[in-house]
């Protein structure tokens, strides 16, 4: 079990972020995504259920299953997260672990993933008020800010540190996994012995040119190693070998668009430009080759800024060139923060190209992407309160601690360590042949953004809410099956008019995403296509638009497949006599006065006190009452709208 | 003589003179014994592994060995023993030979005298006409010397600037610095890499060539080492009929680089060169002066490259992972201090501190474009002089440049190793006539050149008679990039000469 502190108490957490672990991992998006959704179709289902709300308790319970221990749950989320990080949220749990909820008592509720105790909000409920309390808060915070800080321009440049996903060190045969015990994944140059030399690991070079051909980096031909020196405990030869003066990839570019969470001052879309000086292969503290992607300093938001990493991310995870996102100490953002008052004289500093720029700072190792945007906010408005109380900003390195709220000195300019770069004498220049460029080019899967411009053009018309998670669901496995799902239904539905047909693509993704999914989360099911072949999935829509059974029928039948039956959906709907055989106007009228002659002063309040709500109880009274899948809600309404109010 | 014998009279001399040349001597008895005997046996049998099967071969300290210490000659690492042979080492066990003991050495091969060591200077087995102690050269002082004692057939030494041919001079042996990737470096601890190169000594050049035929091979462990597919390539520019008739029949072309007649020549060495270049005159080959017009920077380009890469390479040495830690706290006892500010400050030697200085200066931010960058452009035109005067063209250059060809293009280059005989241990140490870092950086001036462009180069003993008696000198000759065989070729021309 997981407790979860309303959002909006939340946004100085140093623990987790919600923000980030929804952004960062797919599954976990997902995941949550599922709950929310079961929330709200079971509200739909058994609207029977009552939730009462209570303010005492603060924590929203998100995730309650009645067939594993609160022990197994934790587990099975920290596989999603990792270890590393989490190691703050087990506390969490086990600190308040006395406050876990009692099981559902009503077990014959037709969904036992609810919030379970009679004193709890609906989660739908309160996810909506504490969004809605995060969005005012922000909206207050920002406002009282930037009212007085308008006059200032900020700019800000991203590095980014992430390490690929190899299986061996980059100068050294030994495995990168970090799970074995301590030590025994070393070879001698690793440990730095005398008379050790590096050995280039060819096979690393892939998931890196992955992701500078993801960045749209130039890859030069040829490219060196340089030692950068400063002495770390952990770094056993005294430097670090990395691309210094002439890296392997220059001169990339990310698109930014609103829909990555850029601020809305910055318009429609950002191209922050990355360097000369962009991609260097290094060897982390644990000898893991990493990327670093440096930005141009381009940006002027800090929301942008934070929206610029998590693409950054979103980019070199889905062309495979990194697994492990921030959230597992994977990646790891710098940024340079330099202000200048608008209508001035320029600053007189110049970066990688760009000048007019005020002295900047850098803030270090920011590990969430909320870490990125909240310490630049906080360093930007250190740096107008030092410079409108007359002083003068020092190029300086500082760090942040998630939380705080302002970030603190680590070394100033007469502390900043000279690296003595000096190109590394043993290891031959990096030769890239443009054979291997171009079978990496070809194999590449198709950038996110290509796809989520697919799938919201013409020919889907996906909402972008549904589109994103198409994409980011299985590695690209669901939208795989969301293409042969739609393509059999196309065809099922040539016959069909233009209108129909357009609005088959929404439909499917209706289905892929909540239904199917639903049904996964509910069985704690990793993806897989076979389970509802996309075939029988589709006969089942196509079924339903030509409205041959009722909505509940489909779902029913979908779950009934989900649970293995593999009888093909024309032969199971014909077996299972689930065809809807439309009931006559004295069927309706039948069944319409025998639910209404139960339940006479429920009649009476909806005439007297013009309660419509309660029409749909009645509804859902004939639905029941009536022959099983052939009661269709709209035409029963009708019936009861002319007996009841006539 | 049998091998077991030489090999134990080579032991009993290790034990009997003190020229300090081993800090590990072979111990008097050991599974060695056995190996030689076997050697033996084959060699009886007509079968020997090799031409040094059964042989002893000293090991320079700085080479890793891992049933003998490693110690580099330096108090950071005065107890170490590698985990893992040299492949040097390997190559030569595999041949039969023996690890006759690591010898002496200036501390991490920062010196020309092998008196910067944690373990005592190293004696010349030479003394002068009045009986003083002599430099035994450096930095493979101990090599050189412990071929020249009589304490084992043959030595492997390196060569960054000139560490080996200079002792070969000085101890009247043969030493050979090979082509630059030729040999692995797998298990040589580096002091600049880009410099660093295996180098043999023995009593003559034969010996010396036996051994580096063994150790002629790519090794995929050295990133530096030369691929195979190179070693085709150059052999094959070395095929040509004008280039392969050079190691038969053909007069050579001799040259005499003009800049390197300098002031500091010592008469005796001045004359040891032109009798030297009498003989070969008198052998039928043609000698050419030549010009070197960058030599003049070559030296100091040296002591920029070579201490920058060594800053870097003993960043190392903290004494955490391996090596000797100081007594007690290090880091000034703060909990953010350094772990090892202790440790290097009494680990190293003044030598070793020093060039450290030096190469963390050059490679800073404000002095790297004037210091570093230079001295890398200079290297470049110290290989581009060579390149002009040989008549082969550099194997491994691009097909673009290529060489014009010139008449006054010469086979092989003959200078001194040295520009004087060895000084006396007493003045190097003295204090009123101390010398300072750089008059010793001076001993090096004939050397460093081969070194920056990577050139084979051998130092070979030739006598000339002296104003008292014969005085011996170290003759150098420096070959074109690749063109090894025909380097030791002209070596074993002028070895041992008696000159008059």
């Amino acid at each position: 079990m997981v407790y979860w502190t309303q959002l909006w108490q939340r946004v100085n957490e140093p623990v987790l972020d919600l923000d980030s672990l929804l952004q960062v991992k797919p599954k976990l998006f997902d995941y949550i995504r599922l709950l929310v959704w079961y929330i709200v179709y079971s509200r739909r289902k058994s609207n029977d259920l009552q939730i009462a709300k209570s303010p005492e308790l603060p924590q929203i319970h998100v995730f309650q299953d009645s067939t594993l221990s609160p022990e197994s749950n934790l587990s099975m989320l920290r596989s999603w997260i990792g270890s590393g990080t989490l190691r703050s949220l087990r506390v969490r749990r086990l600190t308040r672990s006395s406050l876990s909820f009692p099981k559902a008592p009503f077990s014959s509720a037709p969904n036992r993933y609810l919030p379970a105790s009679a004193d709890r909000v609906p989660l739908r409920k309160q996810l909506k008020q504490e969004a809605k309390a995060l969005r005012s808060h922000k909206r207050q915070r920002k406002e009282t800010a930037e009212a007085s800080r308008e006059e200032w321009e900020l700019t800000v440049g991203v590095e980014i540190h992430a390490q690929l996903d190899t299986e061996t060190k980059l100068f050294s045969r030994a495995a990168t996994s970090t799970s074995d015990t301590p030590n025994s994944n070393v070879a001698l140059f690793d440990l730095a012995f005398p008379g050790s030399q590096p050995a280039f690991q060819i096979a690393t070079l892939l998931p890196a040119l992955r992701a500078a051909i993801a960045l749209n980096c130039e890859i030069q031909p040829v490219s060196r190693f340089d030692r950068k020196h400063y002495f770390y405990q952990d770094q056993p030869a005294g430097y670090q070998i990395t691309q210094y003066y002439e890296p392997f990839a220059r001169n990339g570019y990310v698109d930014l668009f609103d829909y990555d969470g850029i601020a809305p001052e910055d318009g429609h879309s950002q191209i922050p430009g990355i360097p000369p000086s962009t991609q260097l292969l290094d060897f982390n503290r644990v000898s893991h080759p990493l990327i670093e992607i440096i930005t141009m300093p381009q940006i002027h938001t800090p929301a942008t800024a934070a929206a610029c990493v998590r693409k950054l991310q979103a980019i070199v995870q889905s062309c495979g060139a990194v697994t492990t996102g921030m959230e597992m100490g994977g990646l790891r953002a710098d940024v340079n923060v330099s202000v200048r008052r608008r209508g001035e004289e320029p600053g007189q500093y110049q970066y990688d190209g760009i000048s007019g720029l005020g002295q900047r700072t850098e803030i270090k190792n920011l590990s969430s992407f909320k870490a990125v945007e909240d310490a630049i906010i906080a360093e930007k408005n250190r740096q107008i309160e030092v410079l409108e109380s007359g002083g003068v900003i020092e190029g300086e390195t500082r760090g942040w601690t998630i939380g705080s709220t302002e970030t603190r000195r680590l070394r100033g300019k007469e502390g900043s360590v000279d690296y003595r770069y000096m190109p590394d004498p043993d290891i031959p220049p990096l030769i890239i042949g443009e054979d291997l460029l171009s079978s990496l080019r070809d194999s590449i899967p198709t950038a996110p953004d290509a796809l989520l411009t697919l799938l919201v053009g013409s020919e889907f018309s996906l909402p972008i809410e549904d589109a994103k998670p198409l994409i980011e669901l299985d590695n690209g496995a669901r939208l795989e099956y969301y293409h042969d799902v739609v393509d059999i239904l196309r065809t099922l539905q040539v016959d069909q008019d233009d209108k129909t047909r357009a609005s088959l693509a929404r439909v499917a993704s209706n289905w892929v995403l909540h239904e199917l999914g639903g049904l996964l989360a509910k069985a704690d099911r990793a993806w897989d296509s076979e389970i509802v072949p996309a075939r029988s999935l589709a006969h089942l829509i196509d079924h339903l638009q030509r409205k041959l059974i009722t909505g509940p029928t489909a779902k029913q039948v979908l779950a009934t497949i989900f649970d293995g039956d593999h009888r093909p959906v024309p032969q199971l709907l014909e077996e299972d006599n689930l065809l809807l055989r439309p009931l006559s106007r004295e069927e309706y009228l039948a069944l319409a006065e025998s639910v209404i002659a139960l339940n006479p002063q429920m009649v009476e309040q909806i005439r007297s006190k013009n309660q419509l709500g309660k029409l749909g109880w009645f509804v859902g009274q004939m639905m029941r009452t009536g022959e099983k899948g052939r009661v269709e809600a709209p035409k029963a309404e009708e019936i009861l709208r002319e007996l009841i109010l006539g | 003589m049998s091998l077991l014998r030489e090999a134990e009279r080579c032991v009993a001399n290790q034990y009997a003179h003190n020229f300090n040349t081993f800090i590990t001597p072979l111990s008097r008895a050991g599974p060695w014994l056995d190996r030689v005997k076997e050697a033996d046996v084959r060699k009886e049998e007509g079968k020997p592994k090799s031409a040094v099967d059964g042989r002893l071969i000293s090991i320079k300290d700085n080479i890793c060995t891992r049933d003998l210490p490693t110690t580099c000659a330096s108090g950071i690492l005065d107890k170490f023993t590698s985990p893992f042979n040299a492949t040097v080492v390997d190559q030569l066990e595999a041949a039969g030979a023996i690890v006759a003991g690591k010898t002496n050495l200036d501390e991490f091969g920062m010196g020309s005298h092998s008196i910067n060591s944690h373990f005592g200077p190293v004696k010349n087995p030479r003394r002068d006409s009045s009986g003083e102690d002599l430099s035994a050269g450096g930095s493979s002082g101990g090599s050189a010397a412990s071929v020249a004692a009589n304490q084992c057939y043959a030595s492997l030494g390196t060569d960054t600037g000139g560490s080996v041919r200079l002792p070969a001079a000085y101890t009247g042996t043969v030493g050979f610095k090979p082509s630059y990737g030729l040999i692995s470096r797998w298990g040589v601890v580096a002091y600049a890499n880009s410099l660093d190169t295996v180098g043999i000594l023995g009593k003559t050049t034969a010996n010396v060539r036996d051994i580096f035929d063994i150790l002629n091979q790519h090794d995929q462990r050295d990133p530096t080492s030369l691929s195979t597919s190179s070693r085709s390539r150059i052999q094959a520019s070395l095929q040509t009929p004008q280039l392969a008739s050079r190691l038969t029949s053909a007069p050579l072309r001799i040259g005499v680089p003009m800049e390197y007649n300098v002031s500091e020549l010592t008469p005796s060495v001045r004359r040891a060169w032109a009798l030297s270049l009498t003989h070969l005159r008198e052998q039928g080959h043609t000698v050419h002066s030549v010009s070197l017009p960058d030599t003049k920077h070559a030296l100091s380009t040296y002591y920029v490259v070579a201490p920058a890469e060594a800053s870097s390479n003993l960043a190392k040495y903290d004494g955490v992972r391996y090596g000797t830690r100081a007594e007690g706290p290090d880091g000034d006892g703060k909990p953010d201090g350094y772990l090892f500010s202790n440790t290097r400050g009494q680990g190293f030697g003044p030598e070793v501190k020093r060039r450290i200085v030096l190469g963390t200066f050059t490679l800073s931010a404000d002095a790297i474009d004037n210091y570093f960058i230079q001295a890398q452009r200079v290297r470049r035109l110290v290989q581009q002089d060579f390149n002009a005067v040989f008549t082969a063209k550099h194997p491994l250059a691009l097909q673009s440049a290529d060489k014009i060809a010139n008449e006054n293009d010469v086979d092989v280059i003959i200078c001194p190793t040295a520009p004087s005989s060895p000084p006396q241990l007493s003045d190097l140490k003295s204090k009123s006539t101390k010398i300072s870092p750089l008059d010793a950086y001076v001993t090096d001036v004939f050397t460093v050149p081969a070194s920056l462009a990577g050139l084979p180069a051998i130092s070979v003993p030739v006598t000339v008679s002296g104003e008292k008696d014969a005085e011996l000198a170290g003759i150098q000759v420096i070959g074109q990039y690749g063109d090894d065989q025909l380097v030791l070729k002209v070596g074993e021309m002028l070895e041992g000469r008696h000159l008059d």
